[in-house]
Parts: structure tokens; sequence; C-alpha cells
């Protein structure tokens, strides 16, 4: 998944709100069918597609398509505090995704910053950002090839179970966030209120969804594509299908100390299941719990 | 093709589109399909819909909602098109828009900027083997060797 980030913000007004919405001045006339180029403001942009797309849940993002925040988060870029915090949720992470994915901006203008940026300085500079671009390249070359044979499971899972003990379906109370578990919940929230999250917490609510409850990867790929600003099938189901293990050597799982580490200490103070955290074990432990055939190292 | 329109599809909503700076100026056209960009996942939320909207008010672009290909070849009629240009896509249900336009007018696809070329064929097993082929084209002080090939 390619890497995303909150510097800078582009929830920061961008828009000429008083002055209206306006899209750039078309040079040929329109026609009856075309759907409007000019709002009162976003409120009304919102109000009018929600009215066109009725089938299409949710509100707004606060964060906003179009390239002037798109080459903000590209200016922003820092490759050497991106390899050193990137796995943590509060890291500088780009947050390029959802750009790079509509081409707002092209993963070969991105590839040239970056390059540029590892050798301004006289220091070797970490190739991670460089990497995490490789990542989405990698992920569309493999659509290309494999069409929507994305959906199938790319090998046998590892993790013991057969196919049918997987259910077809998302739980209510997963996509609902209302698990009762505050981590579980904050993610369901984000994923639904913002279309964005962190590559952890996106690794951290799969394996939650295929491996704790045992639901089968494509119910939680199709609930990811629905709402990721970013969300396209290539990127999105083969990292699902990375967690569950159709697409690596063994399942991913992670546990409370994991989280908390890298979870910028958000989650648990508070969590009305923390006395009985389903996370809150070794490695080991949660291995033989999960799995009935034994696995090594998942973390 | 001398008087074509552009087909904008929801893979480059940039201002770096390579049907755009090939041909400033002229008509071009972004669909909203039902189901486009869901694929097997059902509609998508509000939140993406103004997202890809807020791209597309930055270009010069008419936007429409129907069938992509029923409402690519309408646009390319209004404006008495010779044909149609679009960019490289990597999503097979643009394929199937692209299918159904290429069968009644020309289609011209152009290709953006690669991230990185590789000798074909390329070993998409596993990442790992992906980025022994690129990461040394990629890597700023050795980026163009032709070792793996």
């Amino acid at each position: 998944m390619t890497a995303p980030a909150p510097l800078p913000d582009p929830t920061a007004p961008d828009q000429p709100s008083a002055a209206g919405l306006a899209g750039v001045p078309l040079g040929w006339p329109a026609d009856s069918g075309d759907l409007p180029r000019r709002f009162p403001g976003r409120e009304a942009l919102v109000q009018e597609l929600a009215a066109r797309f009725p089938e299409a849940s949710g509100g707004a993002s606060p964060i906003r398509g179009g390239s002037k925040p798109a080459l903000a988060a590209l200016e922003a870029l820092d490759p050497v505090r991106y390899a050193a915090s990137r796995n943590h949720l509060d890291g500088a992470v780009s947050g390029l995704s959802p750009y790079i994915r509509h081409g707002v901006v092209s993963l070969a203008q991105v590839r040239d910053l970056v390059q540029q940026r590892m050798t301004a300085g006289p220091e070797p500079v970490s190739e991670k950002l460089l990497q995490e671009l490789a990542w989405r390249d990698y992920w569309q070359r493999l659509w290309l090839r494999l069409g929507d044979g994305l959906w199938e499971n790319l090998e046998p899972l590892k993790t013991g179970h057969p196919e049918a003990a997987y259910a077809p379906g998302l739980p209510g109370d997963i996509d609902e966030g209302r698990t009762g578990l505050a981590c579980i919940d904050a993610f369901a929230r984000e994923l639904v209120e913002r279309g964005w999250l962190h590559n952890h917490a996106r690794m951290w609510l799969a394996a939650y969804v295929v491996h704790w409850r045992r639901v089968r990867w494509q119910a939680g790929a199709r609930w990811f594509l629905r709402h990721l600003l970013d969300g396209d099938p290539a990127s999105n189901n083969l990292s699902w299908q990375w967690v569950a293990s159709s697409f690596s050597a063994k399942p991913y799982v992670f546990n409370r100390a994991n989280l908390e580490r890298f979870g910028a200490g958000r989650h648990c103070p508070g969590c009305p299941a923390a006395a009985a955290c389903p996370f809150e074990a070794s490695y080991e432990a949660l291995q033989a719990q999960l799995f009935p055939t034994p696995q090594g190292e998942a973390n | 093709m001398e008087r074509p329109v552009l087909w904008i599809h929801a893979e480059a909503l940039g201002p770096a589109n390579p049907a755009l700076q090939a041909h400033p100026g002229r008509p071009a056209l972004f669909v909203f399909e039902p189901g486009l960009l869901a694929g097997d996942a059902g509609p998508i939320s509000l939140q993406r819909i103004v997202f890809l909207y807020e791209c597309l008010l930055e270009l010069p672009v008419t936007i429409r909602q129907g069938d992509g290909a029923e409402e690519v070849l309408a646009f390319a009629a209004r404006h008495r098109a010779d044909g149609v240009v679009t960019s490289a896509w990597v999503d097979p249900q643009l394929g199937e828009i692209a299918a159904g336009v290429a069968a009644a007018l020309p289609l011209q696809v152009l290709e953006p900027e690669p991230f990185v070329v590789l000798p074909q064929p390329v070993d998409l097993r596993r990442f790992s083997r992906y980025w022994k082929l690129a990461g040394p084209r990629l890597r700023p002080d050795r980026a163009g060797t032709d070792t793996f090939s």
C-alpha cells in the first residue's frame, strides 16, 4: 500500500469558499445532461452529489481532491523522516496515496522528487520511500497480469483453516464500529469518516477481520474499497491477501504490545475491553490460539 | 486524427494527463459510471465521489453520469470528432469502456511516463524478486543499469 500522511494538512481550506467553488472554465458549450461545475461552496457540492448518487453512503472526507493539496503533500516529502517513523500512526508518511491512485500526481513525478531529495545531502539516505513507491508499481503490474483474478486466493491459505471456515460477509459490529475494542472501532470510524487509514492501521484491522473474526478477506477488501480514497483492487486486495496468507508465507498477526508501540498510545487507555484484550498475548500464544497449523514468527 | 475529443478516466485526474497535454483545449469528458471503481465491491462512498469531483473541477473536462462508452461516443458526435484520445489504464473495467469506444471510433491511447522500465518477462511472484530488478534502476546513483537484464 502506498504510504500516506498528515503533513501538510490536506484538510486545510484551499478552495475559494467565499467566492464559491467553481471549476476551470470550459472552451466548449455545455450540454443539458452535463453535471454542474459551479457551486456556492463545498457543502453545496456534497449535497448535489448526495442527490445524484443516492446509493453512495456517508459524507465528505476532510481530505480534499485536486492538485493543490497533492502538490503540498509532495513538497513536504522527507525520505529521512519517512524511513525513521513510517510505521508509527503519527509518523511522517506522505499522504499522497489518494492523489497517486487517481493520477493527480504521477508515480514518476513522485519518484523524481524522492530521488532528488535522496541525493540532496552528503549522507546516504534510506531508500524506504522509493521502495514504497515501487510497491505501488508492483501492485499495478500484478493487476495488469491478473485482472479480476485479484479477487481469488493467489495461493492456498497457510492458516490451517479450510476456506469454508471463513464467514463470507463482514459482521455488522465491525463496519459500524461497535466491537467494543477501542482500536478496532477507531480504525473503522476513520475508514468511514476520513476515507484514509495509516498502513499499519489497515494491517491491524485486516488481521482482526480475517484471523480473529475468521471472515473471508474479500469481505474486508470490499469494505475498504468502498471507503478508501486511494482504494484500488490491486494494492487493496493483494495487501489483504498478504495478511490472510494467500499471498505470503504465513498469516500476519499483531499483538497489543505492537499496537501500543506503534499506535501513538491513543487506543488502550480507556478501552472498555482493556482488561480482556484479545490482542494481549505473546505471538506464540496468539498463533496457537488462532491457527491449528504451527506458524513461524509472524511479525 | 484532426478533431479528437479526450476521454479522461479515473486513473489520470491530474494536469499531467497525457491526453490533456497532447491536445490542450480540445473538448474532454469524464463519465461517472454506475459501479465504476467499485468492481466487486458495490457502490463507492460519497467521500470518494466528492474527492474525484474536486479533482475534476480543476481540469477542463465535462462531467457526466451514465454508460462510459455510450457517453464518450455521444460526446464525440456532439463535437463532430474524428476520434478519441485517452491515456493508458490498468483497471480492466476501463478496458471494457475503451473497447466499446474503439468499436465505433478510432481510439488513441497515450502512455504516461513509466515508473521504471524492466526487462521482460518480470517475475512478480514476490515483491523481493521485482525489487531485485527495479531497485538498481531506481536508486538515484545507479539508475538505468542493465546488470540484471
